[in-house]
């Protein structure tokens, strides 16, 4: 019998959907055992009925749920709620699910002053009203999945990658437990060459590091003793899948951090100021550091919250 | 400033210079208010800004960060690598909604006792005037 696969998105921009169809050849054995019941991006199963008609909201029971996106609105909360009842596992799907993503930048600040800075106060919008009518209520900030309900297994990643999707969905189809994260930093599976810790002036992530195009990574020199913020230290191994290089780092370029930090209580804005200060950088000479260390993980993190 | 509040200073001393200046101060019979805690760490160039920021955000109502004068480092250069974590744990506070005033680097030497119990004195002050952590539970 196949399994039923339920998927829902919040906010998100859908590249982790997408994500899914790139997993290739093997998508197409794994189709064969798996019915979707409910996938509100490729096809038409609406909440209240096909015309409108119910009252109460309907999720068909799976075997499966993926979500993706954080959770900015009521509605989202309402969804994540009916997904976990009617789905026996619950997978977190990309780095906004897991831990906010991009969107919960805006956590910086308050839902009031996002609202009134992209609906009145940027300089090229119109001002106009913001709108209120016939959509939910916003939540206080974005909230990963594991804020609002429990959740079974985590696949990280800004997109994720096709590797990790196909795997999870491969072990729960042969009813094996789901293969764990990665303990190790991206800096553990990082091939480039590291010198001596001097790091004289912070470059800005458009600037070109140096490499010879064509020569192994492991003749290039390490990016953050070039000069280039690299969250490799902070950040969750994995990315490089049973390749091993980490993604980013592939392209000649500084990891962002997308596959979150390697535990729910570390904050990555401290450890790599603390990092980054050690090895003799001005701190004061890091853009907006909040931001750039939690570009992905913000969610509970951007906006500490004293409990008095 | 309200004499009844009991600040927790929690104060991360060197154990080459400032440890034993603590030590000196307690064999020397010099009085020191009582609400620091003392955490022996080998070097202040090892205390790393989650050590701090956990420290508050655990509910300490300050930090005080002590170790060896400059250039007289057990391990050379430790704390100047301090003095930059510092500044970054400075900067960071607010991030986290805490004053800056809440946290000091002072450096003690080992022979310096009275110094060690006149910055404890004038460092439970200023956190006493500042009143309770905004992440203190109780």
């Amino acid at each position: 019998m196949a399994a039923r696969l339920a998927e829902e998105w919040f906010a998100i921009c859908g590249g982790c959907e997408v994500t899914i169809l790139d997993i290739g050849e093997p998508l197409i054995d794994v189709l064969k055992q798996v019915e979707i019941v409910h996938m509100p991006v490729i096809m038409d199963h609406k909440l209240f009925g096909q015309t409108g008609e119910n009252t109460e909201m309907d999720i068909p029971a799976a075997d499966v749920g993926l979500v993706s996106g954080g959770i900015r609105s009521e509605e989202h909360k309402k969804l994540a709620l009916e997904m976990r009842k009617k789905c026996k596992t619950l997978i977190a799907l990309g780095s906004c699910a897991c831990f906010g993503g991009v969107p919960a930048l805006a956590n910086q600040f308050s839902t009031e002053e996002m609202l009134e800075k992209v609906y009145r106060g940027s300089k090229t919008t119109e001002k106009d009203g913001i709108p209120h009518e016939q959509i939910p209520a916003m939540t206080d900030r974005v909230y990963a999945l594991h804020e609002v309900v429990k959740v079974d297994a985590y696949l990280p990643g800004c997109p994720t990658t096709p590797e990790m999707v196909a795997n999870a969905l491969i072990s729960l189809l042969e009813g094996k437990p789901l293969p764990a994260l990665a303990t190790k930093s991206v800096c553990d599976e990082c091939p480039t060459k590291r010198e001596k810790k001097a790091v004289s002036t912070i470059k800005r992530r458009f600037e070109s590091p140096e490499f010879k195009p064509g020569a192994p990574l492991s003749e290039m020199r390490c990016l953050m003793e070039q000069g280039f913020l690299c969250l490799g230290p902070a950040t969750r191994a994995g990315c490089g899948g049973s390749d091993g290089v980490p993604r980013c780092i592939r392209a000649y370029m500084p990891c962002e951090g997308c596959f979150g930090p390697m535990s729910d209580k570390a904050n990555p804005m401290v450890d790599m100021m603390g990092a980054l200060s050690s090895i003799g950088l001005d701190p004061k000479q890091i853009p907006d550091r909040a931001a750039t260390f939690n570009r992905f993980a913000g969610a509970g993190r951007l906006r500490p919250t004293p409990r008095r | 400033m309200d004499d009844s509040f009991n600040p927790v200073i929690i104060a991360l001393c060197c154990n080459w210079c400032s440890y034993t200046g603590a030590d000196l101060a307690g064999v020397s019979r010099i009085q020191y208010p009582h609400n620091i805690r003392i955490v022996r760490v080998m070097c202040s160039g090892m205390v790393h800004p989650n050590l701090v920021i956990d420290a508050f955000t655990s509910g300490a109502d300050g930090v005080l960060m002590c170790g060896c004068h400059p250039g007289d480092c057990h391990y050379q250069e430790g704390n100047y690598k301090a003095e930059k974590r510092a500044e970054a744990i400075r900067m960071m506070l607010a991030d986290f909604g805490i004053e800056e005033e809440r946290f000091r680097l002072e450096w003690v030497s080992a022979a310096e006792g009275a110094r060690f119990a006149h910055v404890v004195r004038e460092f439970t002050e200023q956190v006493q005037k500042l009143g309770a952590s905004p992440y203190r539970t109780q």
